[in-house]
């Protein structure tokens, strides 16, 4: 049984059968992100297999455009593919977490930019 | 004068409206010009907030036009509803600043 | 679910990926933390208003003009942010 029967169920594996050849298709990096990006949508506890398919859809869209066109996989995702997802399954983001993030974000500018100067 | 930021809140929307009301305008410009006032504390970032907040509440009328160094720029004009605003923050600033002045004198 | 409409307009996303990557790369870092730390944050804004791309702008004008990013943000980056989504529910607000 494949991973996709066991979270989906059997009804909607021919959907996610497609999902995976379609990705099999794309680059390696390419192929990371989406395997990243779908354990992140089912990281949300609303979602089933059902009313993921038609966003699992879209995102794996855009991976297969970007990457027709060239493009690196962080051009289109950055690094935050945990955040890309959050924001993909509707901004599930915790209040309780606001402000470890805006700590983070400043955190993260300072590094960067320190490391961009020197 | 520094360390103004909490003084100024609240009355700077009322500064950068008063600004745009003398003439169309963009953000940086309107930074500046509050920079040259005095306020060298006022960035950017902050008059940006500003107006965005007054385009979402429908008092400014924007217009994007070329500019000669880079991206085009969003130009700003204030619109009717923008004017009444811009005098009912006038009217508060005379009440509070006459107030307090008042209170400054012993004479409140 | 707005940013379906976003990830499904994807030329428009993409065009928008392609002004970002135009910016100088002290630009492009602040605008790649502040993205991440929106996604995290999910203001509603974030899909139905222009807030991305008027970000973009924003830092376009800054960089054309010569300024550094953090003359134009600030050096408190998540207070700017916070400040630019202030009137906007996150999706945590309406849930």
């Amino acid at each position: 049984m494949s991973f996709w029967e066991t979270i989906t169920g059997s009804d909607l594996t021919r959907d996610w059968k497609g999902f995976d050849a379609r990705a099999q298709a794309l680059p390696a990096d390419y192929q990371a992100a989406w395997e990243q990006i779908v354990t992140h949508l089912f990281s949300y506890g609303s979602f089933t297999g059902r009313n993921l398919t038609p966003i699992a859809d879209a995102a794996l869209g855009l991976l297969e455009e970007a990457s027709a066109d060239g493009q690196g996989v962080h051009e289109v995702l950055g690094d935050g593919i945990a955040g890309f997802s959050a924001a993909l399954a509707g901004g599930a983001g915790a209040r309780n977490y606001r402000d470890r993030w805006r700590e983070q974000l400043n955190r993260n500018v300072a590094r960067k930019l320190a490391r961009l100067g020197g | 004068m520094e360390d103004l930021t909490e003084m100024l809140k609240g009355t700077l929307e009322g500064c950068v409206l008063e600004i745009i009301s003398r003439e169309e305008t963009y953000g940086y410009a309107i930074t500046r010009r509050l920079n040259d006032l005095g306020f060298a504390d006022v960035i950017d970032g902050t008059v940006y907030t500003i107006l965005l907040r007054l385009e979402r509440n429908g008092l400014v009328q924007v217009t994007k036009r070329p500019s000669e160094v880079g991206p085009p720029r969003k130009f700003y004009a204030l619109n009717d509803a923008g004017r009444t605003e811009l005098a009912t923050f006038w009217a508060k600033w005379q009440y509070v600043s006459s107030r307090i002045g008042k209170l400054k004198e012993g004479g409140a | 679910m707005g940013i379906q409409d976003m990830i499904e307009g994807k030329k428009q996303w993409r065009g928008h990926v392609a002004r970002v990557k135009a910016l100088p790369p002290d630009y492009r870092i602040v605008y790649d933390e502040i993205q991440r730390y929106l996604f995290k944050v999910g203001p509603v804004d974030l899909v139905d208003g222009d807030l991305l791309p008027g970000l973009v702008g924003f830092f376009e004008e800054g960089a054309a003009a010569g300024r550094g990013v953090l003359e134009v943000t600030g050096a408190d980056v998540a207070a700017f942010v916070d400040e630019l989504i202030k009137d906007s529910p996150t999706y945590a607000d309406i849930d």
